[in-house]
C-alpha cells in the first residue's frame, strides 16, 4: 500500500486580533480503513481559451480500463495556475452531456493562483449514465487558463 | 486589508514509482481583486449519527457569486466513520475520519448550503469560513 499524506495550513497575523494558524495531515486511505489509497490519475494540465462549459474529469472516460469507485475515499486536487486575479474558472459537478442546468451544481470559482482539494463522490448513474457526478469547468473568459488537477481514489 | 494563506502540501514516496511532492499557496482575496478576505466563521460542531442532512454553513445572498473559501476537517478517530458533505443535495464526497477538505464556495443561490450528515455514528466535525460578509438574520 502506499502512503499519501496531504497537508494544509492556513495562516493569518491580521484577520483578527489574535493571529489564526490551522494545520491538519490527513493520511489518504481507501474507504472504511487504514490502508493507503493507491490509485491516481498522475498530475495533469489542461488549457481552456472558451467560456463553455468543459468536463475536466468524466468519470466515462476517467481512464482506459480504470474507473473511479464511486461512494468512496476519492479525493481530487485542482489549481487554476492563471495569475489573473480578477478571472475565475467555475468547478462544479454534475453531467455536461445532460445539457440540463439543473444537472449542474457550482462549487466555487477558482481565481488565478487558487486551489482546492475535496473528497469525491464520483457517482456513475442514471440512464446511459446522464446522472454521472463528473467534475467540470466554465472559465469565465476567453483568455487562456490553465488548470493543474490530480484525482486520488480506490 | 488583511492577509490570509492557504498552503496545501501533496507528498507520498511510494504513490508513484518517483516521489510526489506537490505544494501550492493561495493568498484568499475578495472575488475578483487583490483585497484580502476581511471576514471569517469557524465552528466545532458534533454531527448527531443518521437522520437527514445538517446545514453545517448556511448560504445567504450577500454571499452570492463571491470568493468564500470553506476548510471542514473530519476529527473522529475511528476509520470506519465518515460524514458526507454535500451542496444542495448534491453529494460532493466522504470526509472519514481526520480527512480534510478545502474548497472555494460561491454561493450561487441561498439554498447552496454547505451540508452534512454521520450515515453511522456521531462525528466531531470543524470548520472556518472565510468570506466577504453575508445577510444577517433579522432579530
Amino acid at each position: 500500500m502506499a502512503t499519501t499524506t496531504a497537508t494544509i495550513g492556513i495562516s493569518s497575523s491580521d484577520i483578527s486580533d489574535n493571529s489564526i494558524s490551522i494545520s491538519n495531515v490527513s493520511t489518504l486511505t481507501k474507504a472504511g480503513s487504514t490502508t493507503g489509497l493507491d490509485k491516481t490519475s498522475g498530475l495533469r494540465r489542461r488549457t481552456f481559451t472558451a467560456v463553455t462549459i468543459k468536463d475536466l474529469i468524466n468519470l466515462d472516460n476517467y481512464a482506459e480500463e480504470q474507473t473511479i469507485t464511486a461512494n468512496k475515499s476519492a479525493k481530487v486536487y485542482i489549481k487554476n495556475v492563471g495569475t489573473a486575479s480578477a478571472e475565475h474558472v467555475k468547478v462544479g459537478i454534475g453531467n455536461v452531456a445532460a445539457g440540463d442546468s439543473n444537472d449542474v451544481e457550482e462549487i466555487g470559482r477558482l481565481y488565478g493562483g487558487d486551489w482546492m482539494f475535496f473528497p469525491y463522490n464520483a457517482a456513475i448513474a442514471g440512464t446511459s449514465n446522464t446522472a454521472n457526478e463528473d467534475i467540470y469547468v466554465i472559465p469565465s473568459n476567453t483568455d487562456s487558463v490553465t488548470l493543474e488537477y490530480m484525482v486520488i481514489h480506490e | 486589508m488583511a492577509t490570509t494563506t492557504a498552503t496545501i502540501t501533496l507528498s507520498s514516496a511510494d504513490l508513484l514509482t518517483d516521489s510526489l511532492s506537490l505544494s501550492a499557496t493561495q493568498t484568499l482575496y475578495k472575488a475578483g481583486t487583490t483585497t484580502g478576505v476581511e471576514e471569517y466563521d469557524m465552528g466545532r460542531v458534533v454531527v448527531p449519527a443518521g437522520g437527514s442532512p445538517l446545514i453545517l454553513v448556511d448560504a445567504t445572498a450577500a454571499g452570492n457569486d463571491k470568493a468564500g473559501k470553506i476548510y471542514v476537517a473530519n476529527k473522529n478517530t475511528d476509520e470506519t466513520n465518515y460524514v458526507i458533505i454535500s451542496m444542495n443535495d448534491t453529494v460532493i464526497g466522504r470526509l472519514y475520519s481526520g480527512d480534510w477538505m478545502f474548497i472555494p464556495w460561491s454561493q450561487v443561490d441561498v439554498s447552496a448550503d454547505i451540508e452534512v450528515k454521520a450515515p453511522n455514528e456521531a462525528n466531531a466535525v470543524e470548520w472556518v469560513f472565510f468570506h466577504e460578509g453575508k445577510t444577517f438574520s433579522a432579530a
